[in-house]
């Protein structure tokens, strides 16, 4: 396991190193100044500048120019946003908790939905059932995001007025910022509109966490169904069978603890696309997280933000690929990797 | 009173219209307590027949039979599920590659207390988890594995083959079958551990009468454990008998095939000669030849091997051909089976 | 007297024949690869299909419903916007723009992967071990944000939107011939051409790229449909194609503000979106099936 734990620590360390080359990098490749577009300082005076030109080593070469910024960042000083000239740090640990949220309750809902009509469709193989999941699967697969968003809100916000659909929580409610996801606050908050607040946050969340399950919903039905598939053709659940289990037995005993251990991996890597699809998802919800601010960013040219954005989101995704795998290390005790013989 | 009776079991596949007989009229029946073999090549099908009779098949295979009795019941009367039911009760089966067998995400231990019967224990649940350790433990010293803690916190990845196949008999032993099918038991391990197996297998049968039906490619092997034997070529029913019958006095052209290929009978040959082979190989599914499917290969065929050969029965040594070695020219047979 | 054939003669077609005949068997492939092409006709012969320019609108006849609702016109068959274009001349174009562009955009980064994979798979030592990390790198970021990032440096519009996705495709066509030639490479055909002599060049040529085309030919539907979706959602955050361009994406953002008056100019580019993608998953899912059959085969 210490091997295992080593491993992957390197790997981390090097990955983000690269990360932090590339978005160093992005700064002299965005037009304008590539200090102003370090340090976000675009109403800098002289003073300033030449502060400014000390703290990023403008005048040496390049190497060390790479080091101050590395400092800068493990000072965890990511310059100044040029739209709003606020610190970027402080705005990132605002927004990152709830775009946090809003993906794992899309993931959550994702695996919940996705894995069992995998499983489903595998057991029924070739039949009608598994000719149905799979047709649907492939149009949710393939229906662009913003449409479905937008349609979403038509038909529950708009038609039904089931569901609000903007914002993450109603503007009446007053709830103390803990940890940054709502759910979590608002539980731990004593405020005497508890469970209210706590129904209306959840209303909130529903329908973006739901349109953004869509797509990977798809994904893991897929990767479900055909590990299941593999995992029933198998040997040893024909001697399972042989053995005289019945078979519902087989499955949930054996089958399904299998075939999840073959597709958590995929599971892990699928989160990078979950978080591209959130981006797209919290601009059409007004979601107060990550993705929107990136994307307002963007089409403000408010080049410090992208750059610290694109890090921020780039190593936030590789931790949980990387927590994947620990987990999946955990869960299968052919990949700890330890032999004895009897 | 015969254990298991079966006549002419067919299995087909039924692929884009057309049905490819994999196993073609085999016929085969034991008696309690005895051991037999089942021998053929790879291809002769004897695990599909090994496993029609557990019923363990996909759906894509067919399977007829003219009469599947077990110990007197006919069988193909009852529905699938009732079937399955007799059967898992008193059939167990063992199979080839034993570590791919068994679940490499559970413990040892887990597997084998699934394998006990629900019904043989009694109390409440803490006691039964209790009696299950016991039973599982019993049944680890029946087969030989003395210090069974290491083995019951174990994966199946952390044990060697022949321990895995250890284990796979005792998950066979736990519903105390009275017949127990071996499929090419260890085809996947050294000499010296096929000699335990073996001498395993022998111990069980003779202390608790326990039948068994032995699958394997190699002749030679087997006669020194098994009292019948039964020989299949691609899916077709070549001969069956004594060990001895087959051994000494075989009927069939490629029984005689057989015998005469493995080391012991070409130790009197001189150095650097050719072995005693039959020339070309086993027919692939896809072309298999009418008739007598050795027809192709065999050096005594003649025009009527066109025909599917029916089984002749000289003093229950049963074979299936036209022409078979009689070394007694004037035998007589005793009765068409 | 001509003698009767006794025997059977085998056929053997060759690898990709027998995909195709398994593909034409398959029918629910086969309507898709008809639509696939019926797309790829309207993509290029739009110009002279479309009834309407869609560009110049008929300022007097603004949001018109399409022809089945009560207020519509048939010469304007799904209605128009708020500046008076005809949104099927629209669609129509907008073909050749999301649809014709993806396909551009698949057959550059095929093209261009699978060249640095091949050169790639064929280094060993560090070089390619670095490699491989780099690239594995790459493809954790999200090809979306890859995507917004590379148009943020070099600006908005549809020629920057085409690099754009061309960037971020190319790192998936090497990885995986990377990953086809690499196992390629250690069956027992490819040693027998070392052995034989042959360079490295021709081995490519001859013994390998025959036999992963189809695994490249999957992943393209795949990269395609990828393409289609992001040029489109591009388009729509306003970074792709720019007004008055009639990309499907573009088109359905500016649907947005006239959403609740005139829902159709919202509906019918998302479904022009949604068929297309379909259309393209369709062809490779019967390629990955015919591939399956193939190999059980």
């Amino acid at each position: 396991m210490l091997t295992f734990t080593l491993r992957r620590l390197s790997l981390f360390i090097f990955t983000m190193l690269l990360l932090t080359l590339l978005s160093f990098s992005l700064s002299f490749l965005f037009p304008g100044d590539s200090l102003i577009n370090l340090s976000g300082a675009i109403y800098a005076t002289p003073n300033q500048l030449i502060q400014l030109n000390e703290s990023y080593q403008t005048s040496s070469n390049i190497f060390s120019q790479y080091i101050a910024y590395l400092k800068h960042i493990l000072n965890a000083d990511l310059g100044l946003s040029m739209a709003s000239q606020t610190q970027i740090s402080h705005e990132i640990v605002n927004l990152l908790p709830a775009t946090i949220e809003l993906s794992l309750v899309a993931l959550f809902i994702a695996m919940l939905t996705g894995i069992p009509l995998g499983f489903i469709a595998a057991i029924k193989h070739n039949k009608p059932s598994d000719n149905i999941i799979l047709s649907v699967s492939m149009v949710g697969y393939s229906i662009p995001v913003f449409w479905l968003g937008l349609l979403a809100i038509l038909t529950f916000s708009i038609n039904l007025g089931w569901l609000p659909s903007a914002g993450q929580i109603s503007l009446l409610f007053e709830i103390k910022l803990v940890t940054g996801i709502q759910i979590i606050d608002i539980l731990l908050s004593d405020s005497p509109y508890k469970w209210q607040a706590f129904s209306d946050a959840t209303a909130h969340i529903i329908l973006p966490a739901c349109v953004i399950a869509v797509a990977p919903a798809t994904i893991f039905i897929r990767l479900a169904r055909t590990s299941m598939i593999e995992v029933l053709n198998t040997s040893y659940i024909r001697a399972a069978s042989a053995k005289g289990l019945s078979f519902q037995q087989i499955i949930f005993r054996h089958a399904i603890r299998n075939a999840l251990i073959k597709m958590i991996r995929h599971v892990g890597l699928q989160f990078a696309n979950l978080v591209t699809i959130a981006m797209v998802t919290e601009v059409i919800f007004s979601w107060p997280g990550i993705g929107r601010w990136l994307i307002t960013s963007i089409n403000q040219r408010d080049y410090t933000a992208i750059q610290s954005g694109l890090l921020v989101l780039s190593c936030f995704i590789f931790v949980i690929h990387i927590l994947t795998d620990f987990i999946y290390a955990a869960l299968n005790p052919l990949a700890r990797g330890n032999r004895h013989g009897s | 009173m015969n254990l298991l009776d079966i006549r002419n079991l067919s299995i087909e596949l039924i692929h884009n219209e057309q049905s490819i007989r994999a196993v073609d009229k085999v016929s085969l029946s034991m008696k309690e307590g005895e051991v037999r073999g089942l021998v053929g090549e790879s291809g002769s099908g004897k695990s599909l027949v090994a496993q029609a009779i557990v019923s363990v098949l996909n759906d894509k295979w067919h399977v007829h039979a003219d009469r599947f009795h077990w110990r007197g019941i006919d069988l193909l009367r009852l529905s699938i599920p009732e079937r399955k039911a007799i059967l898992s009760r008193d059939i167990a089966m063992i199979f080839q590659e034993p570590m791919a067998c068994l679940d490499p995400t559970t413990t040892i231990g887990e597997q084998l207390a699934e394998a006990i019967d629900e019904t043989q224990l009694s109390g409440f649940f803490w006691q039964k988890k209790q009696q299950r350790l016991t039973a599982t433990i019993k049944l680890l010293h029946k087969v030989g594995i003395k210090n069974h803690s290491a083995c019951i916190k174990s994966y199946p990845h952390q044990l060697t083959e022949a321990l895995c196949q250890r284990v796979m008999i005792a998950i066979a032993l736990a519903r105390q079958p009275i017949l127990l099918i071996a499929d090419e038991p260890t085809t996947a391990m050294e000499n010296t551990n096929q000699e335990q197996i073996f001498k395993l297998l022998a111990s069980l049968n003779q202390l608790k009468n326990m039948a068994i039906l032995l699958i394997s490619h190699d002749l030679e092997n087997i006669t020194h454990w098994t009292n019948t034997i039964t020989v299949m070529y691609s899916g077709q029913f070549v001969e069956a008998g004594t060990t001895a019958q087959i051994f000494n006095k075989a009927m069939h052209p490629y029984t005689q095939a057989l015998v005469d290929s493995s080391p012991m009978a070409n130790l009197h040959l001189p150095a650097k000669s050719r072995l005693m082979t039959l020339p070309g190989s086993i027919p692939i599914l896809q072309h298999l030849p009418i008739g007598c499917r050795l027809g192709p290969r065999c050096p005594r065929a003649q025009q009527d091997c066109v025909k599917a050969p029916s089984v002749s029965n000289f003093h229950g040594h049963k074979v299936s051909c036209h022409f078979p070695i009689l070394q007694n020219p004037k035998l007589k047979k005793t009765k068409r089976a | 007297m001509a003698r009767d054939k006794i025997y059977l003669e085998e056929v053997f077609p060759s690898p990709f024949m027998q995909l195709w005949l398994i593909f034409r068997r398959t029918p629910v492939a086969m309507v898709g690869f008809s639509c696939f092409i019926f797309l790829i006709i309207l993509a290029i012969f739009a110009p002279v299909l479309a009834p309407h320019s869609p560009i110049e609108g008929q300022l007097n006849m603004p949001l018109l419903p399409p022809a089945w609702h009560i207020d519509g016109d048939v010469s304007y068959l799904l209605g128009t916007d708020e500046l008076g274009r005809d949104m099927l001349s629209r669609l129509m174009y907008g073909t050749s723009l999301t649809f014709g562009l993806s396909f551009i955009v698949v057959i550059i980064s095929l093209v261009v992967g699978v060249l640095i994979g091949s050169f790639s798979a064929l280094t060993t030592g560090i070089k390619s071990s670095f490699l491989n990390h780099f690239l594995d790198v790459i493809l954790s970021i999200p090809s979306l944000l890859l995507a917004i990032i590379i148009v943020a440096i070099l600006g908005p519009g549809i020629n920057n939107t085409l690099w754009a996705v061309v960037m971020v495709l190319i790192p998936q066509f090497v990885h995986i011939t990377r990953y086809a030639v690499k196992e390629e490479f250690r069956k027992d055909y490819v040693l027998a051409s070392r052995l034989d002599g042959a360079s490295p060049f021709r081995i490519l040529y001859y013994s390998i790229f025959p036999n992963i085309v189809d695994r490249i030919m999957s992943q393209a539907t795949l990269a395609q449909s990828a393409a289609i979706l992001d040029i489109a959602t591009l388009g729509f955050l306003g970074l792709g194609a720019q007004i008055p361009l009639p990309e499907w994406g573009a088109t359905l953002a500016n649907g947005l503000d006239l959403f609740y008056i005139a829902p159709w100019t919202v509906y019918l580019p998302g479904l022009a979106i949604l068929f297309a993608v379909v259309v393209t998953n369709l062809v490779g899912e019967g390629i990955r099936h015919a591939l399956k059959l193939r190999k059980e085969r």
